[in-house]
């Protein structure tokens, strides 16, 4: 995207330059009146944006083909509307019906969807043999293998940790460690690319670089 | 009487469904319209509870206002935004069919809402450095290695440490692809197990969290 | 200055550092050399070459907002480029309700490519959609049942490229970026139930979950943040706003590690020292 030559482009891109600074001015100073403004600012525009969005959407999947002759319709909409029961204290039971049909499709679907990638190839994938003789891979193959089987022990939290459990457990203890530091490791790219993002923004808006 | 319908019959809706949803996949080779129809059903209902949210806060910021309790002010301009953005993307959507057709709604959507959503959610990035220097403290060997495998990550991650030393590379890869995988998996497993104990549960109605909006 | 003045300092003087120090790489580049990690290299073989043929119907789904641009936009970027250019047809999908600005960031970002597309013909936008994996799952047994028009409100029967496509059947693959779970979705509902090919062009976040499902043979790639954005820049032989942040990201991650180091010395030199 060029830089805008649009009157009110140019005055929209310098707001929100101006909003961006009003929110660091949070961590960079502290909680101040122009923060507060820019954060309630947000909650507003994003509710509105969600509000006529949903709007939209549900006009285009129920409300039209309602319209349209598809009668059957009529059954989510009403159930949709029942949920808003949970609104008034006396009818808020009424809200349970549309809630189980979410939550029964949910687990249905959740629970068929898993087996296969969750445990299935995840398992299949942990215990299946390198092919080739490399020593690396033998031992990649190793760590993978006991490190899934001690890890998954240590979730065993229906017996205690001791006895025949207990170097095992703390051993997928320290499997774990290790994985959450190596996602601790990726949260910090995804954080600081975002900050990035901003910084990059910073400068553009002021030409100091190309946008 | 009274009493089934706010709670066995709510129950038995939900397992049938669930029933349902196995059935086709296990024992019918293409899907079924009966099925989709439920699901159908599901994504609808989903999309207008969504609506529940912005009625309770539009409540509560009203009453705030109405009341003038501390910081209603704030109150105001949340409501005062909402109510432009509200009314003028539904002008357009209602002539158009289409919300960004207005020019208020897609300037503000554009120049108000793009940078406040870009900027808001980055913040996180300066707490993890301050928690770097102040909490991250290898003081046994499990922090150690936690603290060491995300150090190489980030090493593997950011092409400095490629240029620093090659090995930084290796060994974050080997982090990467190799050290992390048994606890990931874990992870996904464990929560696939979760998920369908938790399901039968609730198909057989002994989990009732989910209805707790109903007051009994 | 000692270690425990250190501690003391405001931890607000840490934040302009980090602030400025993001800025310093804008303005006088560096430019380390990247390597391709295999999972970006299979992405991209996935979406090019012989895996992909033309008149293909491909779905990307975004599945990220507009503050996750900087991490999964210039992926999708490359993505959306090398398909167009192996002659595949495009559907875009999305989760969030600023869908519309990232898609319209798209068609600018990949403007030289949308030049010669005709929309309906060799792309669509259908637009919003959300249910979690209950629309996933709608979305693979029924298309027109989750979008009975695209977002502008042409009906789905008049859209010439989705005659005949009904289901995931006539869909060739699916790239999912991804904040959150909807990649694990597609994953279950699409790669799980009828073995459709998915890849993850997610954050640097979703990496450590994806990287081992993308090992098992779930997807056929995926793209780790920004560092795979870059990586996929640099395939494509188009560098872009991925390489650009690289820079910054290496200034910004060994500052971090910095911190950890010298936040570590005490414990360090307490060990050593037998101090308890």
């Amino acid at each position: 995207m060029a830089y805008p030559t649009a009157t009110m482009d140019i005055i929209g891109l310098w707001l929100g330059w101006l909003l961006m600074l009003m929110i660091y001015t949070y961590p960079l100073y502290k909680e101040n009146v122009t923060y507060r403004f820019a954060e309630h600012l947000f909650i507003g525009i994003t509710l509105a944006i969600s509000a006529i969005t949903n709007l939209s959407n549900i006009m285009r999947m129920c409300v039209t083909p309602l319209m349209q002759g598809n009668i059957l319709m009529i059954v989510p909409l009403v159930l949709g509307l029942m949920i808003f029961t949970m609104l008034i204290p006396e009818y808020r039971w009424v809200s349970r019906y549309p809630i189980a049909v979410m939550v029964g499709a949910g687990f249905g679907l959740g629970i068929r969807g898993t087996i296969k990638p969750n445990l299935q190839d995840a398992i299949i994938d942990s215990i299946t043999a390198p092919s080739g003789g490399a020593l690396i891979d033998w031992f990649n193959y190793l760590w993978v293998a006991v490190g899934l089987i001690c890890s998954i022990l240590y979730f065993l939290l229906t017996y205690e940790h001791t006895g025949p459990l207990k170097a095992p457990t703390r051993i997928g203890r320290l499997f774990l460690m290790i994985a959450l530091g190596g996602y601790f490791g990726n949260t910090v790219l995804f954080r600081f690319t975002m900050l990035t993002g901003r910084a990059q923004f910073f400068l553009q808006v002021l030409k100091l670089i190309p946008m | 009487m009274s009493d089934i319908l706010k709670r066995e019959v709510v129950y038995a809706i939900t397992g049938i469904i669930t029933v349902l949803m196995l059935l086709e996949y296990f024992f019918f080779d293409t899907s079924q319209a009966w099925a989709e129809a439920l699901r159908t059903w599901a994504v609808i209902i989903y999309n207008i509870s969504l609506f529940l949210g912005a009625i309770r806060l539009s409540i509560a910021h009203s009453v705030r206002i109405q009341e003038k309790r501390r910081d209603w002010q704030y109150s105001g301009i949340l409501m005062a935004i909402f109510v432009i953005q509200l009314l003028t993307g539904l002008a357009a959507y209602i002539t158009t069919g289409v919300a960004t057709n207005n020019g208020i709604y897609n300037w503000l959507f554009n120049y108000v809402y793009t940078p406040l959503g870009a900027t808001l959610y980055p913040i996180t990035g300066f707490y993890i450095f301050s928690a770097a220097y102040r909490a991250f403290r290898a003081r046994n060997i499990d922090a150690a290695l936690m603290l060491i495998a995300g150090c190489l990550v980030m090493l593997k991650n950011a092409p400095v440490g490629e240029a620093i030393w090659i090995g930084f590379a290796t060994l974050g890869n080997w982090v990467q692809f190799t050290a992390q995988v048994p606890g990931m998996r874990t992870l996904a497993i464990v929560g696939a197990l979760g998920l369908i104990a938790f399901g039968f549960r609730a198909l057989l109605g002994k989990e009732r969290g989910f209805y707790a909006g109903g007051g009994e | 200055m000692s270690l425990g003045k250190l501690a003391d300092i405001d931890r607000r003087v840490f934040y302009w550092i980090l602030f400025v120090a993001l800025m310093v790489p804008f303005l006088s580049p560096i430019g380390f050399p990247i390597t391709i990690a295999p999972n970006t290299q299979d992405l991209y073989d996935g979406i090019t070459g012989d895996e992909v043929n033309e008149g293909d119907v491909w779905i990307v789904n975004f599945g990220y907002g507009v503050s996750a641009w900087s991490e999964c936009h210039p992926a999708v970027t490359v993505c959306t480029k090398a398909l167009f250019r192996e002659g595949a047809k495009i559907i875009f999908t999305g989760i969030h309700v600023d869908l519309e600005l990232t898609y319209n960031k798209l068609r600018d970002t990949c403007s030289e490519d949308f030049a010669d597309k005709v929309y309906g013909e060799d792309y669509v936008f259908l637009g919003y959609m959300t249910g979690g994996e209950s629309v996933v799952a709608q979305l693979a047994s029924n298309i027109k049942s989750v979008y009975p028009a695209d977002h502008f409100g042409t009906p789905y029967d008049d859209i010439p490229m989705l005659e005949g496509v009904v289901d995931h059947s006539d869909i060739a693959g699916v790239l999912s970026s991804d904040t959150g779970d909807y990649g694990g979705h597609f994953m279950t509902q699409w790669q799980g139930a009828y073995g459709s090919k998915v890849a993850e062009i997610g954050i640097a976040m979703n990496g450590s979950t994806d990287l081992p499902r993308w090992q098992a043979g779930n997807f056929f790639g995926v793209s780790v943040g920004s560092r795979g954005g870059a990586e996929l820049e640099l395939l494509i032989g188009e560098l872009g706003e991925a390489t650009t942040a690289m820079d910054s990201i290496s200034v910004s991650h060994l500052l971090l590690i910095l911190a950890i180091i010298i936040g570590n010395i005490g414990v360090l030199t307490e060990k050593l020292g037998g101090k308890k």
